[in-house]
């Protein structure tokens, strides 16, 4: 892996409505872009860092594999579920990690539809992000089933017993609604990763790449014919993923608010979840980027105008968070039911007081820090924020299922909820499998969706006669390179 | 054919003129007109003021829903720095502004109060042990309190939004888009928790006992749908008078067709979760709301809008060809205005319904037509009296270059 050098930072973050700003800095062209990026995967030196984190993130995917071993072979009593708190961690974990796979389908499909052209240097890493988060999450509700190894009766398929899963229950919605979700995902990723795997192809060195992104690449020849498909499929695919961006969520959500338990009966729920999704997806990209560009020398695409948006991103749907926190926390009380306002009462003032506490720094007061433009393009605030959201987003769930479930409404069946060590370790080593994931891939598939990076650079418009004035930046257009780095605003 | 250069603009009528004028005589005339009718029907007719305040402040509230839809757009197209939008931006900014006329035609609901709210009612309040706990929220002062800094907060911004680009249509100074997009940023952070709690008093206290957490989100979602719907019908209308012709096009149809879309879906996303988890959960203090809506008189009501306010339109809509046909975007940017109305009507005439147990058929007669005429005048003369010496365009944004020749790749 390359030992690029670490190029400086350049702030293209200015606010001239004049003109667009440059979403490539440096002095890059088509050739400079294809290099940088290619040469990561085609390096055959291998860097040491990425072979100490992925020493550790192996690890930590053994811990997970003996930690699931281990479950399977004693049962769910290893785990600190029991009664009254029958769902843990779990289930916390398997939406923490559907949540966080958002992020990457809103950048992919949503910012697509909207035009939203700084989305192309993040895109492909948001959304491989999408399907290893998607993978861990799979794993938990596959291992709480009790016997994992009938955990294929979830798929209604035709059977001699006559045994059909229950269709009236919200898991079995989940069942489809992410899978789904992960089918979708990895074609979208892997449709638009074609060009870029062909261009790894023509460009391999051995026999052994040249066949390996051969056959990944499906006979891709960048004809304008397969141009043409590409983008017409790439289209559909964004607008069918549009929507499972708000019904994935949505189904997890029902999971909780379609029973009839205090803070988990709202309407709220599904945009409400929708939004802490993208919440906490938005700091995981940001998690992953900031050292991803810092290392892989890729400041000159992933520039801080990108991580800048991101943070508006989180700030924005911090602040939808918010609202929803606020807004049940009112209609709780104007509800006038008991058990509502206890609930939430509780929350507040209860045995998980902490939690309760972690969550809403985490989540509400932190990226308050956003709003000023300084913090945004600061890289240590911007990290120290997007930490504090991984973990609120966590809490948030902890918040969501154990206050609700260990006190409900008979105090005679009330009873706390202790994780063990095995919770614990299970949950680190699911980011042990996300991590290696994600570091095999910056390994060995293109990090930056170098076709689609390259449309929204200035040299990609030079033939579009009076057209080209309009949306992107164009360093070739009189006077528009000499606005000041840092208008004054 | 489309404009290169916002100096071609200079060809283009910009302005409304003399039909701005007629259209304020006209329109405030007729408008006067129906809500007097309207209001003399309530006066002759016996318990009629009841009926009569029930109707007002479903068409009170169907107006406001297209004025507070344009003003969180004109912030959000402000904030996310939109470059195509400019060219129908200023009509966005109009229509907000008319929340100005909103605010006086609210003064009417504060004399029906006591026929729309029940909570308002101190013999009911002291029977039931529930509204006495809602009491600090649900009295009269309060509400009114809240009514005057909904408005405040609503006026403020949209005068904002409207003065500062008018000032830019002279001066053309770049620093005015920034000050909106900040301005914007917290602006909309305001407009959110006052349509909100808006809503809550004005539509979900109609039904004290009821609660909903989503309700906002719903009468978000509703209002953005009305205020596409509007939209597109109204460029349409001023290009067919011969205004902007070359300024707006296909192009500009196309995505506001593509808005109107998404928001139906929106809308029917939102409506289905709030049924589906209170149908689901089955508790009575929450069904009691539906129920009203699910049986007679108002249970085609509530089809007609699962069927025409969702599943005619998505199918109607889905088709690029007909968002970038204007005539047929035209047809559903109408059809979606009615279904908009007759989901404000969902929201409110069942509680009247409710609370005056008149049986039959669904209230809806002269009065409603009256009373909805009335409005519409009130709400075109209000627009025409914005428009008045005002572009319709933003002659001067930075960015007009940029939505002039803009295309759907």
């Amino acid at each position: 892996m390359v030992t690029a050098p670490y190029t400086r930072e350049i702030d293209n973050t200015q606010d001239d409505p004049r003109v667009r700003a440059p979403l490539v800095t440096g002095d890059n062209d088509f050739g400079s872009v294809t290099n940088k990026v290619c040469s990561i995967v085609e390096d055959p030196r291998i860097h040491r860092a990425w072979l100490i984190m992925l020493a550790i993130s192996v690890s930590f995917l053994g811990i997970l594999g003996a930690m699931i071993s281990y479950l399977v072979w004693e049962g769910v009593g290893v785990w600190g579920v029991n009664n009254p708190v029958g769902w843990g961690f779990a289930i916390i974990n398997f939406v923490f990690w559907v949540g966080i796979g958002h992020a990457g389908t809103l950048i992919s499909a949503i910012l697509y539809l909207f035009r939203q052209k700084w989305r192309t240097s993040i895109n492909r890493s948001a959304e491989a992000m999408t399907i290893f988060a998607v993978m861990c999450a799979g794993i938990f509700p596959g291992i709480h089933v009790g016997r994992p190894w009938l955990a294929f009766y979830l798929f209604p398929y035709p059977n001699f017993m006559g045994m059909w899963p229950n269709f009236r229950s919200p898991l079995l919605w989940d069942v489809f609604a992410v899978g789904t979700y992960a089918t979708v995902s990895v074609l979208f990723w892997y449709v638009g990763m074609i060009p870029d795997l062909a261009t790894l192809r023509d460009r391999a060195k051995n026999k052994y790449r040249r066949i390996a992104y051969g056959v990944l690449s499906m006979g891709w020849r960048g004809s304008h014919r397969h141009w043409h498909r590409h983008e017409v499929a790439y289209l559909i695919l964004a607008a069918l993923a549009t929507p499972l961006v708000l019904s994935v969520h949505s189904v997890v959500s029902f999971d909780f608010a379609v029973a009839q338990l205090p803070g988990w009966h709202t309407t709220i729920f599904p945009p409400y979840f929708v939004a802490g999704a993208i919440f906490g997806g938005f700091a995981m990209v940001l998690t992953l980027l900031i050292p991803v560009r810092h290392f892989l020398g890729l400041k000159e695409i992933v520039t801080l105008r990108h991580i800048e948006n991101m943070n508006k991103v989180l700030l924005f749907t911090s602040c939808i968070v918010g609202y929803a926190y606020s807004v049940e926390f009112f209609t709780a009380w104007y509800s006038a039911d008991r058990f509502e306002m206890f609930t939430f009462l509780n929350r507040m003032f209860g045995p998980y007081q902490w939690a309760y506490c972690v969550m809403v720094f985490c989540n509400v007061i932190a990226p308050q820090l956003l709003w000023s433009k300084k913090n945004r393009t600061n890289l240590y605030v911007t990290m120290f924020v997007a930490m504090c959201v991984n973990v609120g987003m966590w809490f948030e769930r902890f918040v969501i299922v154990v206050t609700s479930l260990s006190r409900d409404f008979l105090p005679s069946s009330w009873g706390m909820y202790y994780p063990t060590l095995i919770d614990i370790l299970t949950l680190m080593g699911s980011f042990g499998l996300f991590f290696t994931c994600f570091l095999l891939f910056l390994r060995f598939l293109p990090a930056i969706a170098m076709a689609e990076v390259k449309t929204v650079m200035p040299q990609a418009h030079l033939d579009r006669g009076h057209h080209r004035g309009a949306g992107d930046y164009h360093g070739d257009i009189p006077g528009a390179h000499k606005v000041e780095v840092k208008a004054e605003v | 054919m489309s404009l290169h250069d916002p100096a071609q603009l200079m060809d283009e009528r910009r302005r409304l003129e003399g039909l701005g004028l007629s259209v304020t005589r006209y329109g405030g005339a007729i408008g006067l007109i129906g809500l007097v009718l309207a209001c003399l029907m309530g006066f002759i007719q016996e318990n009629g003021m009841d009926r009569f305040f029930f109707v007002y402040l479903t068409n009170f509230i169907f107006f406001l829903s297209i004025s507070l839809g344009a003003l969180c757009f004109t912030g959000i197209q402000h904030v996310t720095r939109a470059g195509w939008s400019i060219v129908v931006r200023r009509l966005m900014e109009l229509l907000a502004a008319n929340v100005v006329l909103m605010a006086i035609l609210f003064i009417p609901i504060i004399f029906g109060l006591h026929s729309l709210y029940h909570w308002t009612h101190a013999e009911a309040v002291a029977h039931d042990p529930i509204l006495q706990h809602k009491a600090p929220y649900l009295n009269t002062a309060f509400f009114l309190f809240r009514a005057v800094i909904f408005f405040a907060v609503w006026i403020g911004l949209a005068l904002f939004f409207l003065r500062k680009s008018t000032e830019q249509d002279e001066s053309g100074d770049y620093k005015i888009s920034i000050r909106l997009e900040k301005v914007s940023s917290w602006g909309l952070f305001l407009y959110a928790m006052t349509t909100t709690y808006a809503s809550f008093d004005w539509l979900m206290s109609l039904d004290p006992h009821w609660y909903s957490t989503i309700y906002g989100v719903y009468f978000f979602a509703g209002s953005a749908v009305a205020l596409f719907a509007t939209l597109s019908a109204l460029c349409i209308g001023l290009q067919k008078s011969g205004r902007l012709t070359r300024a707006i096009t296909t192009e500009h149809y196309h995505d506001l067709g593509k808005f109107l879309f998404a928001f139906t879906i929106f809308w029917a996303y939102i409506a289905f979760s709030q049924y589906m988890l209170y149908w689901y959960a089955n508790k009575p203090e929450t069904t009691g709301w539906i129920l009203r809506r699910q049986t007679a008189p108002m249970l085609w009501v509530s089809l007609s809008l699962i069927f025409c306010h969702f599943f005619l339109p998505f199918f109607g809509l889905l088709s690029r060809h007909i968002k970038r046909n204007k005539s047929l975007l035209f047809f559903w940017a109408i059809w979606m205005l009615v279904m908009h109305w007759v989901d404000i009507y969902w929201l409110v005439m069942p509680e009247y319904v409710h609370q005056y147990g008149e049986i039959g058929a669904a209230p809806f007669g002269l009065m409603d037509i009256f009373c909805l005429i009335g409005f519409g005048g009130l709400y075109a003369a209000g627009f025409a009296m914005w428009a008045r010496g005002r572009s319709l365009i933003p002659m001067k944004d930075p960015r007009l270059a940029e939505s002039l020749t803009f295309e759907n790749a």
